[in-house]
């Protein structure tokens, strides 16, 4: 399949340009930090706390976090003036879509699983029996940031204020994706932890649902 | 200006007409009193907010395979009119919970399905606000109110859930209880009156965007010239 | 009736809400239109 030959190239590009120079992670990861120790100092991380608060600030750490990291998706296009020989490079327009989308998702987790035990350290929270559980929700939840993120990346890129624009846009309609993960991750971490699989389920339904409009709308997303 | 005239008449109109339903005709409510009269007000501009933000997205999605101007218009009318009912929603729910629970605000699912609907679509006229080449700002708008529109149900859904895992004193519930014929005519009427201040917002809102479309053509001209 | 001030407050501050709107966008119209004659009657002077 043309499409995914051609969305596996750029996906190598993508990971590629991130991995050469690392800065797109490297300050990802100390933003998220920075946030998780500010948390720390609004509330007492006793145990009982951290429990109840603990997930909620993580996965809003990720959202402020991957709404700054998003920025420079298609803004990198934009300054290079590499959007047209991109969109020559492919014959689907979504192609793109999809390995900025797959590459943005591969990011997002990467910077999470690198916090997943510095958050463990500092809320007293046991990751470790439930480590594979969490990157399933890490996962889902990242795709569920990472599709719509995508999309508005190219959105705001078309707007003044660009560097706003883009959390303005991105966050009151990621209010599901906040909600799931949180309930997820909570179940997970609990003295006896479950597998929420509605909520799991749920955020699936949601990446489907955005993939697809994705899909349907993102030539248009391209257009200059 | 006779059309502005015709048009704040008719407002005063559906005001005095809905005025007369809330406090007249529909009965006392027995549990909550007079306070209950806000609900009126309330829930209708629910419904008539979640109409015009349908009437928003079926505008986008036209202007995005169409690509017609008319279509734009038609957007944005249909967005600030929308805003301005879930405004409404907002600020009588508050002050419907204030002397009945003590207090202003509580997150439950209503209250905060609202807020996030409210949130969204003020970024979709921040962002329009925000691109100044006007075939650009039609597009892209477009583009995300298709999105946020796909968010509505998923938004509430989500919301939903969470809450009867986690709940709240329900405020703002119970408003179909016990409903009296009277009350149901009420709030059925009221909420036909409202449809009708929808669409005369919109017309006057499209109008000017027609306007402004009119003034730019006339500019361009006088510039040939 | 208890609470009748809470519901004139609500009541107002609803009506309110639609009536600025109206008279912003009303207001609007007014710049334009005159905008527009007075383009029109250059236009046509012009000519």
């Amino acid at each position: 399949m043309a499409l995914l030959s051609n969305a596996a190239a750029l996906l190598g590009k993508e990971l590629r340009t991130e991995f050469r120079s690392r800065e797109l992670l490297t300050t990802t990861v100390v933003f998220i930090l920075v946030v998780v120790v500010l948390f720390s100092f609004t509330f007492d991380p006793t145990s009982i706390e951290s429990r109840r608060f603990g997930p909620g600030l993580l996965w809003l750490a990720f959202l402020f976090a991957a709404s700054l990291m998003l920025q420079p998706c298609f803004l990198r296009e934009q300054n290079n003036d590499t959007l047209s020989a991109l969109r020559l490079s492919v014959s689907d327009p979504f192609g793109i879509f999809l390995a900025k989308l797959l590459a943005n998702t591969f990011f997002l987790l990467l910077t999470e699983m690198l916090m997943l035990p510095i958050f463990a350290v500092f809320y007293n929270v046991h990751i470790l029996p439930v480590f594979p559980q969490l990157v399933l929700v890490l996962f889902l939840g990242s795709l569920g940031v990472a599709i719509p993120g995508t999309a508005f990346s190219a959105i705001s890129a078309q707007a003044r204020m660009r560097e706003l624009m883009l959390p303005l846009l991105l966050l009151p309609l990621l209010t599901p994706v906040l909600i799931a993960s949180t309930e997820a991750t909570a179940a997970l971490l609990d003295p006896n932890p479950a597998l929420r699989a509605d909520w799991l389920g749920f955020l699936a339904g949601f990446n489907v649902v955005f993939l697809t409009a994705l899909w349907l709308f993102g030539e248009y997303l391209l257009e200059e | 200006m006779l059309k502005t005239v015709a048009g704040a008449a008719i407002l005063f109109v559906l005001i005095a007409f809905t005025a007369y339903l809330a406090f007249n005709y529909a009965p006392v409510e027995r549990t909550m009193g007079a306070i209950q009269k806000i609900f009126y007000l309330h829930l209708p501009s629910a419904f008539t907010s979640f109409l015009a933000l349908g009437i928003c997205f079926y505008a986008n999605l036209m202007y995005v395979f169409r690509r017609q101007a008319k279509w734009d218009w038609l957007g944005v009318s249909a967005a600030e009119v929308g805003l301005a009912f879930i405004s409404v929603v907002l600020i009588t729910g508050p002050i419907w919970a204030h002397p009945v629970w003590g207090i202003w605000w509580t997150w439950d699912a209503r209250l905060t399905l609202t807020f996030v609907l409210w949130l969204l679509y003020i970024s979709y006229l921040l962002l329009r606000s925000m691109i100044e080449d006007p075939d650009k700002r039609a597009l892209f708008s477009a583009l995300f109110g298709i999105f946020a529109f796909l968010d509505v149900p998923l938004v509430y859904f989500s919301i939903r859930w969470w809450r009867t895992q986690h709940p709240q004193p329900v405020i703002l519930g119970g408003a179909g209880s016990g409903l009296e014929p009277r009350m149901r005519v009420s709030y059925l009427l009221v909420w036909v009156a409202f449809t009708g201040l929808m669409i005369l917002l919109i017309k006057a809102r499209y109008q000017l965007e027609a306007m402004r479309a009119d003034v730019e053509e006339l500019r361009r001209e006088t510039e040939v010239r | 009736m208890k609470n009748l001030d809470s519901v004139l407050a609500a009541y107002l501050a609803g009506w309110a809400i639609f009536f600025l709107y109206y008279v912003s966008v009303a207001r609007r119209a007014e710049a334009l239109r005159k905008e527009i004659d007075r383009l029109k009657n250059s236009l046509s002077r012009s000519k």
